[in-house]
């Protein structure tokens, strides 16, 4: 085989094309940053890498109904932005036709660094996640097989995949891992705590807020863990189990007693908006939970043995402690443009 | 530049030579479903079990993975995940590529889904969620479905269903196994056939015998699910 000098000049405009292309590519990047100090996220940004048109993509289908069986139902019916993405008023979430679930739809905050989901981490991986809720009976009472085949025969939806995947057939790997492009970069990072530790000019803890945070620390910090405040694991925390629900928790993941009545520790971002509190939702107030961990801790065999002894609160810590829980709330993640409902909803 | 340029070359050698050669060859492996060796011909005949009970089979599905033959060049498919269901003849036979020419004895493989494509997020192909082998709530593979019914069970319609899943210790489903396939020759001209009986008797035989009127609905991982996985990990059979 020979090479002749017309082959090289080929070759090496194919070369300049590669890394123009590249170039290009690279400029329109959304970014992924870890907030400084934190630890790495747990789901693999590399095999979904972040670009503005999934990331687009996955809002859009974040908040379309088209993923209930009678388009009635999207996942912003029970994660509302301005709540942090919980669903606030509603002790246990309600679904299609009316249908009342049996917890209480969690915030959707800093997902990508979540281990697990679900009350019980009974799912894996962002990307499945979603899969729970357009399945459930009662929650969007949808399959696979539907919703695959609603969006590959709409041209608006056959548009957007293109646009984000280049290739307009839509399955479930795209599906999920836009909507993982959405979920997983909703980030909460910006809260007066995060300003604080970050020692911005002009923000400072007000003595309340600093008591508050020296009690944290002593009091909570072991299962609510800076910076993400979850530690991930699952916990009985004394709640005592409802007796109309009878939700084991993580029991039921694991079949294993020891998982009896074991929840995932939720973080404490946003805490002053994503009420009412627990997996049951059982708490209306911040009052109430503090309530809970200084006079309410019910014992039983899987009692997490941090909350054996109870937590002692003098009524000024009690405001002290809540002052600083406040510091958490983060205006910046509730009112980000990009994470509202999307403009062009009707293109 | 220059290095470049060998390097196309010899990438070019590479595919040119082994192309030549032909040093590799294909195998078409054929799943025929069975109970107790007799044809499974689902919902219609009526077999009867270990426990002497008259069961009708409606669904039988398992994923069957991580396929490799042994013998002198030793052979692993790649993603080798492959969903059969004796409902749909166009998962009972499919082809494992580019076998290095050589004799084969046994052929190994997997009853399930391993651990790591358990926790990978949504797949494609066999191991797309939308076939129907997926626990969403518990995030998962189903290893193997197996559904039936007979009059001993006092459930509704008389149905039995298996449903066995699971990936995490002490409840979990993956079972290994290997089988003779006698003397197995690959050539690169001929086509290779392998024949292989699943055999659904065996999900009642042993260890465990099964009561279909006591043990009738398995449908999360637990001890019974555990127990199913060691009774169907000899499903696969070498038909001679």
């Amino acid at each position: 085989m020979k090479i002749s000098k017309g082959n090289n000049f080929v070759l090496g405009m194919i070369i300049i094309l590669i890394f123009s292309a590249f170039i290009l590519t690279k400029e329109e990047k959304l970014k992924f940053e870890i907030p400084k100090g934190w630890p790495k996220p747990n789901y693999d940004l590399k095999t979904n890498p972040l670009t503005q048109e999934g990331f687009e993509l996955g809002r859009e289908l974040f908040y379309d109904p088209i993923l209930s069986s009678d388009s009635s139902i999207s996942c912003s019916s029970c994660h509302l932005s301005y709540t942090s993405f919980a669903h606030t008023d509603h002790r246990l979430s309600h679904g299609i036709n009316g249908l009342i679930g049996t917890r209480n739809s969690p915030a959707l905050i800093n997902l990508a660094w979540n281990t697990s989901f679900m009350w019980d981490g009974g799912v894996n991986n962002l990307e499945s996640q979603p899969i729970n809720p357009i399945t459930s009976k009662i929650e969007m009472n949808s399959s696979l097989t539907d919703v695959v085949k609603k969006l590959n025969a709409s041209a608006k939806y056959r548009k957007l995949f293109f646009t984000a995947f280049k290739d307009s057939v839509v399955n479930t790997q795209k599906l999920f891992r836009a909507m993982a492009l959405f979920t997983g970069n909703l980030i909460s990072c910006n809260s007066k705590y995060d300003s604080v530790m970050r020692k911005e000019k002009n923000v400072q803890f007000t003595s309340a807020e600093a008591k508050g945070y020296i009690l944290f620390k002593k009091n909570c910090s072991s299962c609510h863990t800076e910076p993400l405040f979850t530690n991930g694991l699952f916990e009985n925390n004394g709640l005592g189990m409802d007796t109309a629900l009878k939700d084991l928790g993580r029991m039921r993941i694991t079949s294993l007693s020891k998982d009896s009545l074991k929840f995932k520790v939720p973080t404490l971002r946003n805490i002053e908006f994503s009420f009412p509190y627990m997996h049951d939702g059982r708490f209306k107030r911040l009052s109430e939970v503090l309530k809970h961990y200084t006079t309410g801790v019910q014992k039983s065999k899987t009692l997490s043995p941090i909350l054996d002894k109870p937590i002692v609160l003098t009524s000024d810590e009690r405001v002290d402690l809540m002052a600083f829980l406040l510091t958490l709330s983060d205006k910046a993640f509730i009112y980000n443009a990009n994470y509202a409902f999307p403009k062009n909803n009707n293109k | 530049m220059t290095q470049l340029k060998l390097y196309f070359i010899f990438i070019l050698f590479t595919v040119l030579s082994s192309r030549a050669q032909k040093n590799v060859g294909t195998l078409i492996i054929n799943i025929h479903p069975v109970f107790d060796g007799k044809e499974l011909v689902l919902s219609e005949n009526a077999y009867v079990n270990a426990n002497g009970d008259s069961i009708y089979i409606d669904t039988f599905k398992f994923y069957f993975s991580n396929l490799c033959l042994s013998g002198t060049k030793p052979f692993c498919e790649k993603e080798s995940y492959h969903l059969i269901d004796a409902e749909n003849i166009s998962t009972l036979s499919f082809t494992l590529k580019d076998i290095p020419i050589a004799n084969y004895s046994e052929l190994s493989f997997e009853i399930g889904v391993d651990s790591l494509k358990n926790t990978k997020g949504v797949l494609t192909g066999d191991l797309d969620p939308i076939k129907g082998m997926y626990w969403a709530w518990n995030t998962g593979y189903i290893a193997a479905k197996l559904e039936g019914h007979s009059k001993v069970c006092k459930t509704l319609h008389n149905a039995f269903e298996f449903h066995i899943g699971g990936y995490l210790q002490p409840y979990r489903s993956l079972r290994k196994n290997k089988i003779s396939v006698g003397n197995l020759q690959i050539s690169s001209t001929a086509v290779n056939t392998l024949e292989l009986y699943a055999d659904a008797a065996e999900w009642f035989k042993t260890p465990e015998k099964i009561d279909v009127s006591k043990i009738n609905s398995i449908v999360l991982p637990n001890k019974q699910s555990v127990m199913m996985a060691d009774n169907y990990k000899d499903m696969i059979k070498f038909k001679k």
